[in-house]
């Protein structure tokens, strides 16, 4: 589960439920887009903006039509409803997903090294 | 054939293309509009036959892109782009329309779609097609997303902010990344800067001589205090009232 590079995409992912997605990575997924169509598919990136890329994809359009895709890239503003996977545990992935971010941003080390938040703050 | 009237002359893209695939068929709705050349640009997405005539999507409007290898559903590998648009070719289709067909477009009222199908000569070009798209797409992000809370303001997403600007380090690796790329010599340059860091201010104040109350107060508040890395002796030179 790898986190963003992007500074302002950790913060978004970590202050939104993106987080959530973004620790659905190799499930097989179902995404309902805006338009009524359906994509099932394995989710290779969530971005913090809920942009989705899914892998070895059964489409079904408006029609009902399924087609089957190598890969998909829909945009979030398209996202209308995922469908989180039976089997995965929804706080784990939140907790897991957090702590990746954590570990990013404080790579010195909490204790050592340079101070983020001068502890007299909760003086 | 209607006259396809979206298509216009203009040079191709000179800045910002990720991807360029000559020998690349174009299709709307089923029907081909020529062979040309894609140009997947950071601005937009291009399309100009070989005559020089082609048409521009602005990523905003696409809702999706796909690679399909279906043959079963269309009889060529291609990439598969949907947008959320009318063009005007479409009206050749709207012409004898059975019912059944009306009541459906009256619901597209608020839902254009127009499916466009690139179908390169150069079958093994569609996972770079493909990923040259999700490149572009995500340098647009969705402007008018009210479901968001754009309200980013405030401490706690100044975090990693001021942790760049109190920082050393130019640019900013992951963990495992940083690491990676630190030589011998930056390692050592990491925990001498990491030292430093540690140590109490209070201690740097003295080593510049400018150590006051209010100085002290200041530092126990706020994160207003600007660390510069201190160097023994480098306000010697420096004339200070004491």
């Amino acid at each position: 589960m790898e986190v963003s590079h992007s500074v302002k995409e950790r913060t978004i992912a970590e202050n939104s439920l993106v987080i959530l997605l973004q620790g659905l990575h190799g499930h097989v997924t179902t995404v309902d887009l805006r338009d009524e169509s359906a994509a099932t598919g394995r989710l290779t990136n969530v971005d913090a903006f809920m942009n989705m890329r899914l892998a070895d994809v059964a489409f079904t359009d408006r029609q009902g039509t399924v087609t089957q895709l190598d890969e998909l890239f829909v945009t979030g503003r398209n996202v209308r409803y995922v469908h989180i996977p039976d089997e995965v545990d929804i706080r784990a992935t939140i907790e897991r997903q957090l702590q990746a971010i954590h570990r990013v941003r404080y790579f010195g080390g909490r204790d050592k090294g340079r101070k983020e938040f001068p502890r007299a703050k909760h003086k | 054939g209607g006259a396809m009237s979206f298509l216009k002359r203009f040079p191709p893209p000179a800045e910002g293309v990720r991807h360029q695939q000559p020998d690349t068929e174009a299709v709307l709705a089923g029907r081909s509009l020529g062979a040309g050349t894609l140009y997947i640009a950071e601005s937009r997405l291009s399309w100009l036959e070989n005559s020089g005539v082609g048409f521009s999507l602005d990523y905003p409007t696409i809702s999706l892109h796909a690679v399909s290898r279906d043959l079963s559903a269309y009889p060529w590998e291609h990439l598969y782009v949907m947008v959320n648009a009318k063009f005007e070719e479409e009206e050749t289709k709207e012409a004898p329309v059975a019912e059944g067909e009306e009541d459906e477009d009256s619901d597209d009222d608020t839902e254009p779609i127009a499916e466009f199908r690139f179908v390169p000569s150069d079958k093994s070009a569609l996972e770079a097609m493909f990923s040259a798209m999700c490149e572009c797409q995500a340098l647009h992000p969705d402007p008018d997303d009210e479901d968001s809370d754009n309200d980013y303001e405030g401490e706690e997403y100044d975090v990693e902010a001021r942790e760049l600007a109190q920082g050393d380090i130019p640019s900013f690796y992951t963990y495992e990344e940083g690491l990676l790329h630190l030589t011998a010599e930056g390692q050592a340059t990491l925990e001498r800067l990491e030292g430093m860091l540690a140590q109490s201010v209070s201690s740097q104040y003295n080593m510049a001589g400018v150590r006051t109350e209010d100085s002290i107060r200041e530092f126990e508040d706020g994160m207003e205090v600007d660390i510069a890395p201190v160097v023994a002796g480098q306000f010697e030179d420096a004339e200070v009232d004491h």
